[in-house]
């Protein structure tokens, strides 16, 4: 963009002191500790010993982890779950509570309190839901579908976990939505009913193009949450995460490799490193992807 | 909550640092005389028991400081969840209290890392005030020394729910005293209640191996052992159990808190606790009390398991006097007595478990309950090795679940969890 | 004609009959789309407040009920607000639940400071550097922060900010995807608007001030309250920085409680239920201005 030459004569140093808070709280609190967990990653320290260069050797012996690949699994598939969910139903939602019909300011807030509640209260009360004897168990046999076990199948306690996820989720990324929408112009719409659309062709050839640069943001934003997911697999799985640790996501094996008395902190740096590789890679290939798609 | 939460991946974390940087910054601390006078400022961390016993412990240190004039405590207590996590980020810093409330397998790295006070040499004359073994628990195998004062024991019986029997055509008077038993009545539960009855809602875990007779460790302490026959046979036991769902389904991700929640709710139809459930039940779930049933804890070795809480002294303390009279003062058997009278734990001092408050009946069935276990406890053992860390746990468990699910067999799943341990022990 | 025109006759005809619900562009809304609307916003908020609903109801419940009563019992037979002051007894919750709207009301200030001032240099200024900073604040955004957590711990210590509420504060103090949001928000602005007070002699900070600042209110609205909820919710750092009790935040007392009373299903709902009014209550009142704040379109992907 040429525009930022035409601005260009002020103070030298005011750039600088308009970033310098920001970049000083993220280089001292969130970038310093992350190049530690890069150079820890080629050592062996432990928590309480300190470690000593051992080249790639951590790298190796991911390799032949079957917990790394368990929790690589899970992390992907947790991608794979949440995201195409997180992308439509908020838009959806967002559609749903954009008019203003009376009492919506009260459903807006209402379909926003799972974000607001803390995750552990979140998890507090569907582990309390889900149980084998909880809430939605006995409505189920009430219907006749018998009870089912949510929190002690492998798949079912991930899928339950990526439930839960997109419930808490659906409020923060409505609002994303609700913001993107308030700058399509009406006329669009209008236009397009005028022409004989109905909601759906509307949705699809207003709507969705109009929130396009929205939903690759939401995409974004999801996958590389999603990939990281730790709190709902961990409280719903237990820390163990669900059967045999089959439900183990990278993050709860960074956790629980890493902490404690006894954790092992190189080789769970080493374990980060790769989280923060494939975050990355997330990024850049949902960005890509959007790129791809205006051509 | 849930959280030890966020991960405190801590761990991962990385610390550029040197620790001995971090460590303590200039006050390279204290030394291992205790002789001095007894005075300064310290603190003292115990383990989520604010919540319930904040009056005996601002009483407690209000007698210490009165008692030694120019002494100070602060006390802080932590949270249940993410004890480990913060002991390791305090340690890592440098900001360990002075003296620590741990467990055994918390005081051993500590110890390792020189962070623990040996206190074989500087409060050895306390020691014939405690339990030989209460005192030798806080043992690391490949340290000499003895690393924390031993605090309160647990231990607790077995409850059962009597209806749930009745119901399976059980005798409800004659619960299970062996593991033939104990499997036999599972499986038999199981049959007739057409599987939605579990009888046990736990996995087995290494104490529970302990219990049945399994060694644990080789004899130098140096590797783990716990895949012989025997403790194959009773995986394969408890395989049969799970395959019936004698052992609850949800067993495999079970933690202590959902099992017991589960017996509440007459799901399982039996859950080791302590006296200090009994209240629980008569909250919670009162048609569950009218039908509780208590027996003892089955073993094989005829000792029941029990579990030790320690007060470790930071060597790194300015005040290594006053810290070690304040750990000896917390745990002395007057001190120890009267927290056994607010709670249903156990004094680890010599003599202490004569008292009458552990012996004389009075007809309730708490008192039933705190005096068998007291007199279970006079040769009771703390299974768990010291050296089995928090991820060898997680190993076994998930080498046990695989075993139950079918997915290896008894013996594939032992010897895997066996080569974790030691992997995991060797790095240690 | 416009197409606006067309059909403006219409609606006006259609308004003129008989009353009908609008909305506040003044577009009537027909009744048969206003019942499936509600119809589903209903079925909506059964599902999103529901759990806290049935939370709620067996925090009320009292010792003597069955909370494990199959089939469940939605209302308590005799509600009591005896778990409640079991609550306020066994952790001082009220001094917790201070501590932590002081951590989060920092944690607002600070964010929406420091990413507005950030956000305005990466999006409007020109300097060497300026990528190489976009960059570091999207690296950050990458960061697991499950990874560091004991550097940072190492780091307060050595400011000597453990075991403070600034040191609970500082490491989300300005958090990079706040900086990112706001960065997009001003890039959105259109140049001219600054131009002009550029050319009437206004200087930078002026510039940021008085123009753009005004103009990414919803922005910063979003920013405040994503703040606001990270700080309320954290766990894992609080509980590590602090030692001492009276330092410590809700969800740190909550842990406690749910700690030493895990089985007592309605004690730890009474503790949750404390733990999450507060923060609907304070939406409730604020939601008017955050949702005019986003609805004058100042987030945009």
């Amino acid at each position: 963009m040429a525009a930022p030459l035409r601005i260009k004569r002020q103070l030298a140093f005011s750039p600088w002191l308009f970033a310098a808070p920001g970049l000083l709280v993220v280089g001292a609190f969130v970038l310093y500790p992350f190049v530690s967990t890069l150079v820890n990653s080629f050592t062996d320290r432990r928590t309480l010993v300190p470690g000593r260069f051992v080249g790639l050797a951590n790298f190796r012996e991911l390799l032949h982890d079957d917990m790394f690949w368990t929790g690589l699994r899970n992390s992907a598939l947790y991608v794979l779950g949440v995201v195409p969910a997180l992308v439509v139903l908020p838009l959806l939602l967002a559609l749903l509570v954009q008019k203003h019909i009376p009492g919506i300011t009260f459903f807006r807030s209402a379909f926003y309190t799972p974000v607001v509640a803390s995750i552990v209260v979140v998890g507090l009360i569907w582990v309390w839901l889900l149980d084998e004897r909880g809430l939605v168990n006995s409505l189920l046999e009430t219907v006749g579908i018998g009870r089912v076990g949510f929190l002690s199948d492998q798949w079912l306690l991930l899928l339950s976990a990526m439930a839960v996820t997109v419930w808490k989720g659906l409020g923060y990324y409505m609002i994303i939505y609700l913001a993107a929408l308030a700058n399509v112009p009406r006329e669009l719409h209008e236009a397009a009913a005028v022409d004989g659309a109905g909601p759906v062709r509307r949705f699809l050839s207003v709507t969705v193009p109009a929130v396009r640069s929205t939903m690759v943001l939401v995409a974004a934003l999801s996958s590389v949450a999603a990939f990281k997911v730790f709190s709902e697999v961990y409280l719903m799985a237990g820390p163990g995460g669900g059967p045999a640790g089959e439900d183990t996501t990278l993050v709860m094996l960074v956790q629980r490799t890493g902490t404690g008395l006894t954790g092992r902190v190189g080789y769970a740096s080493a374990l980060s490193v790769v989280v923060f590789a494939v975050t990355v890679a997330l990024m850049l290939l949902v960005l890509r992807a959007d790129r791809g798609e205006e051509r | 909550m849930p959280m030890s939460r966020r991960a405190l991946a801590a761990a991962a974390v990385a610390l550029v640092l040197p620790l001995s940087a971090c460590g303590s910054g200039g006050d390279d601390g204290g030394s291992t005389d205790a002789s001095g006078k007894v005075e300064g400022d310290i603190t003292f961390q115990t383990w989520n028991l604010r919540a319930n016993f904040k009056p005996y412990f601002e009483g407690l240190i209000a007698d210490f400081e009165h008692q030694y004039p120019g002494t100070h405590v602060k006390w802080v207590d932590q949270p249940g969840e993410g004890y480990a996590d913060k002991l390791s980020a305090d340690a890592a810093g440098g900001t360990l209290p002075d003296v620590v409330n741990v467990s055994p397998d918390l005081a051993a790295p500590l110890a390792k890392a020189g962070l623990a006070l040996d206190l074989d040499k500087a409060a050895a004359k306390y020691r014939p005030e405690y339990l030989d073994g209460a005192w030798a628990s806080h043992r690391v195998p490949g340290m000499n020394g003895t690393y924390a004062f031993p605090w309160y024991l647990n231990t607790g019986p077995l409850f059962y729910n009597k209806a749930l029997f009745t119901k399976a055509g059980l005798d409800p008077d004659q619960p299970p005293k062996t593991y033939d038993e104990l499997f036999a009545d599972g499986l038999r539960m199981a049959e007739k209640s057409d599987g939605k009855v579990a009888t046990l809602a736990n996995v087995p875990t290494i104490e529970d191996f302990g219990r049945y007779g399994v060694p644990l460790m080789n004899k130098q302490g140096t590797g783990f052992a716990f895949n012989d026959a025997k403790g194959v046979q009773l995986l394969t036991r408890y395989k049969q159990l799970y395959d019936a769902k004698a052992l609850d389904p949800q067993a495999l991700t079970a933690t202590g808190e959902s099992a017991g929640k589960k017996f509440l709710t007459g799901a399982v139809a039996m859950n080791p606790g302590s006296a200090l459930d009994l209240g629980n039940f008569k909250k919670n779930a009162p048609s569950l009390y009218r039908n509780i049933g208590i027996t003892d804890q089955i073993t094989s070795t005829g000792h029941v398991n029990m579990y030790v809480m320690g007060l470790m002294v930071n060597s790194r303390t300015r005040h290594t006097p006053a810290a070690v009279a304040f750990a000896h003062f917390v745990t002395d058997a007057r001190n120890q007595m009267s927290f056994a009278k607010k709670v249903a734990i156990f004094p680890s001092t010599a003599g202490s478990l004569d008292d009458p408050y552990f012996t004389k009946e009075d007809g309730t069935d708490e008192t039933r309950v705190r005096i068998a276990a007291a007199k279970s406890l006079k040769n009771a053992v703390n299974y768990t090795p010291v050296l089995f860390s928090e991820q060898m746990k997680t190993a076994l468990r998930n080498e046990v679940a695989k075993a139950l699910q079918g997915k290896e067999s008894p013996q594939e799943a032992l010897d895997n969890a066996v080569k974790a341990a030691d992997r995991l022990l060797q790095q240690g | 004609m416009s197409l606006l025109e067309k059909t403006r006759p219409d609606r006006q005809a259609a308004r003129a009959r008989e009353p009908r619900v609008t909305d506040r562009q003044g577009r009537r809304v027909r009744a048969g789309e206003l019942i499936w609307r509600y119809l589903l916003l209903l079925a909506v908020l059964a599902l999103t407040v529901g759990p806290f609903l049935w939370q709620l109801s067996t925090s009320l419940k009292g010792p003597t009920e069955d909370v494990y009563s199959s089939p469940p019992r939605f209302l308590p037979a005799h509600p009591t607000l005896h778990n409640y002051a079991r609550v306020a007894d066994t952790i001082p919750v009220w001094d917790y639940a201070l501590n932590s709207l002081r951590v989060a009301a920092a944690n607002v200030v600070t964010n929406c400071v420091g990413s507005a001032l950030a956000g305005y240099a990466l999006a409007r200024l020109r300097y060497r550097g300026r990528r190489a900073t976009t960059l570091a604040f999207v690296l950050a955004m990458l960061v697991p922060v499950e990874g560091i957590v004991i550097a940072q711990f190492t780091t307060m210590r050595e400011l000597g900010l453990n075991n403070t509420l600034i040191g609970v504060v500082l490491p989300g103090a300005i958090g990079a995807m706040n900086v990112l949001l706001m960065r997009n928000a001003f890039r959105n602005l259109p140049y001219e608007i600054e131009e002009a007070a550029y050319v009437d002699g206004a200087n930078v900070w002026q510039r940021f001030l008085r123009i753009a600042l005004p103009s990414v209110k919803g922005t910063l609205a979003v920013v405040a309250i994503f703040a606001f909820m990270g700080a309320w919710d954290d766990f894992l750092w609080p509980l590590i920085v602090l030692s001492d009790p009276s330092k410590f935040t809700l969800t740190i007392g909550l842990n406690y409680l749910h700690g030493t009373f895990a089985n007592d299903e309605r004690l730890v709902a009474a503790g949750t239920v404390i733990a999450v009014a507060p923060l609907m209550a304070l939406f409730a009142c604020l939601q008017r201005y955050f949702f005019r704040g986003v609805g004058e379109g100042a987030v945009k992907g």
